[in-house]
């Protein structure tokens, strides 16, 4: 029967080529959609590796007073640690978790090059951010003398540096200011849940010699606006002139995630309303095609197709043309992992092709179902008659 | 072969009751090759079509080779009407799209059976109507009285015992009606049972029976 109902179409080829171009495109719409669910999905499955929950930024803009800055700075976070609402407060660069700023540079070791994102901080930050440290340790005061510069770095940037080595105690890059690698930390997706695993490195700054952009405060669950605004004010008479921005890192998290999830979410909403243009055409085009082929369908039945095998017929012909317009969707799709566009992992796109392949069937068999069951329900004498 | 025992056959609408069969006592022996004439409107067809088992009677009991069929399901019908009767129609119910060969396969297609032993089979049977020649021309390219034999060739292929021919010689010329009738005797001289609606008295007399219809009843 197979052969027959292929016969069949490719002798009408010129009339499904509007059906299999409406196949072809709702595949292909439908594995984009879904390579961008899947990719976002499977980034979400990875954990942040910090803890953004009570959990301030405040940014320490000096504006136009040059004067023992790096003094007023530690001024600054030595009152904040003593707040009795505070758990923690470690200094660091305005490229904070979820903020807009990013810092990067280019880490080499023998001969394997990455580009990492790069936080400088002090002895706090994993405290303040909850931060597990898998190998090694974090900083310590030594550090402050030691010959090599020291690193922590993710375990994204250990992977592709290091491979399976053991990365502590390796030295990268050469010249001036080599790092050395102290310790490793789990994840850290700074710029949400959405985004893919990145490098990251940390390095120390001191303290007493670099002028630190931010801060990041820890406070107590429960702790009250009022608190804030107390602590505000107290650090407003100590900076005078100063610009200071306090946000919420649950609200920068909020909107860094909604970058990723509202283009989805618009992509998501227009491709629903194609996909539902194409099931009414495939449902209008089928409807028209059973009643113009009532003849045949009456014919059929008299030489002994059953009511049900006249259903199975029609399906199965959507089901082979499907097939045509999904061939010739695969061959652009697998360009996609085959030629690395956008990057995405190999597995993301083998899934969304399963995903599309099978989400076109169940669009073409519920459009086919009800047109189907109409031509089963056809009278063969009256077909017949008809004509 | 074929026995219709007290037949009636109403075709209801919302408004208008028509009586298209009344009361139609019929027995066609094996082997047997009856004509059914009548006027436009009595009830041919539809007597052709219960015969068929393509419409279910209003009332009476349809009886195919010893089997009363009313309690059977549309699957059971289904099978019956492609192992038992060969329809030939008169606008031969061709599809276009398909050449004459694969035509002529379609009623093995609803069996178990090899594509190759469908293919021969089918080979076979358009041998016998003359159209080995022909085999994979599209139904558009052939005549009118080829068509037909193409429809013959398809009511045969799957050797049914009963050919039910709905004025199969209805769309063509003389010369064409007689080729088409000679190989209706042809078969049924080799033992096909045959019911045959016709206008054409010349042809009917030339079977074993007539039948005549009126309004629905069987007058002689």
């Amino acid at each position: 029967m197979t052969k027959h109902l292929l016969k069949l179409i490719w002798n009408k080829k010129r009339r499904h080529g509007l059906v299999i171009a409406e196949i072809l495109v709702s595949f292909l719409v439908l594995f984009g959609l879904f390579s961008l669910v899947l990719y976002n999905g499977q980034n979400y499955r990875q954990p942040l590796g910090f803890r953004y929950q009570n959990t301030w930024a405040l940014n320490l803009n000096s504006g136009s007073d040059t004067a023992a800055l790096i003094g007023k700075v530690n001024q600054i976070v030595g009152k904040i640690r003593s707040y009795p609402e505070v758990m923690a407060a470690s200094l660091t660069e305005s490229n904070t978790p979820f903020s807009m700023n990013t810092s990067n540079r280019t880490m080499e070791y023998e001969g394997v090059e990455i580009v990492s994102d790069v936080f400088f901080t002090d002895f706090d930050y994993p405290k303040v951010l909850d931060i597990n440290i898998l190998q090694g340790r974090w900083f310590q005061k030594s550090d402050l003398t030691s010959t090599y510069r020291p690193v922590v770095l993710n375990q994204e940037a250990a992977l592709r540096l290091f491979g399976a080595e053991n990365p502590l105690g390796k030295v990268l890059g050469s010249g001036e200011n080599p790092n050395r690698v102290v310790g490793v930390i789990g994840n850290f997706k700074s710029r949400g849940e959405y985004t893919p695993l990145e490098p990251a490195a940390f390095e120390l700054g001191n303290p007493q010699e670099h002028r630190f952009s931010a801060c990041l405060i820890q406070v107590k669950p429960g702790v009250t606006a009022e608190f804030e605004a107390r602590m505000m004010k107290d650090l407003g008479a100590m900076a005078k002139g100063w610009n200071l921005e306090l946000s919420y890192l649950a609200n920068q998290r909020k909107s860094k995630n909604q970058i990723a999830t509202v283009p989805a979410l618009i992509f998501a909403v227009i491709c629903g309303f194609l996909l539902l243009n194409v099931a009414l055409g495939l449902f209008g085009v089928l409807n028209l095609n059973i009643n113009k082929r009532r003849d045949e369908i009456g014919l059929r039945r008299a030489l002994g197709a059953s009511a049900t095998g006249i259903t199975r017929q029609f399906v199965a012909e959507m089901w082979l043309l499907t097939a045509i317009g999904v061939a010739i969707g695969l061959i652009f799709a697998v360009q996609f992992p085959i030629l690395h566009i956008f990057d995405l992992p190999t597995s993301v796109y083998t899934a969304a092709l399963f995903l599309a392949l099978a989400s076109i069937y169940a669009l073409v068999t519920v459009c086919a179902l009800y047109p189907s069951s109409q031509a089963a329900k056809i009278q063969p004498a009256t077909a017949l008659h008809e004509e | 072969m074929i026995k219709l025992t007290a037949i009636e056959k109403v075709y209801r609408t919302s408004t208008i009751e028509t009586l298209a069969l009344d009361n139609i006592n019929l027995e066609i022996p094996k082997g047997e090759f009856v004509s059914i004439m009548g006027p436009s409107g009595c009830g041919k067809s539809t007597l052709l079509n219960v015969m068929g088992l393509l419409d279910n009677p209003s009332k009476g009991a349809v009886e195919i080779d010893g089997m009363e069929i009313s309690r059977y399901s549309d699957k059971k019908l289904a099978r019956l009407r492609n192992q038992k009767i060969g329809f030939i129609f008169q606008s031969f119910h061709l599809i276009n799209d398909l050449s004459v060969l694969d035509n002529v396969e379609i009623p093995l297609l609803y069996r178990t059976s090899t594509g190759r032993s469908r293919r021969e089979l089918a080979k076979e049977a358009l041998e016998k109507v003359g159209l080995s020649n022909r085999m994979k021309h599209f139904p558009s390219q052939l005549s009118g009285g080829q068509k037909q034999r193409v429809a013959i060739a398809r009511a045969i292929v799957g050797k049914p015992e009963i050919i039910l021919a709905d004025e199969p010689t209805g769309n063509l010329d003389s010369v064409m009606g007689a080729e088409i009738l000679n190989i209706l005797l042809q078969l049924n001289q080799e033992g096909a049972t045959i019911a045959m609606v016709t206008h054409d008295e010349q042809m009917a007399r030339k079977t074993n029976r007539l039948i005549r219809l009126f309004d629905g009843r069987q007058v002689s």
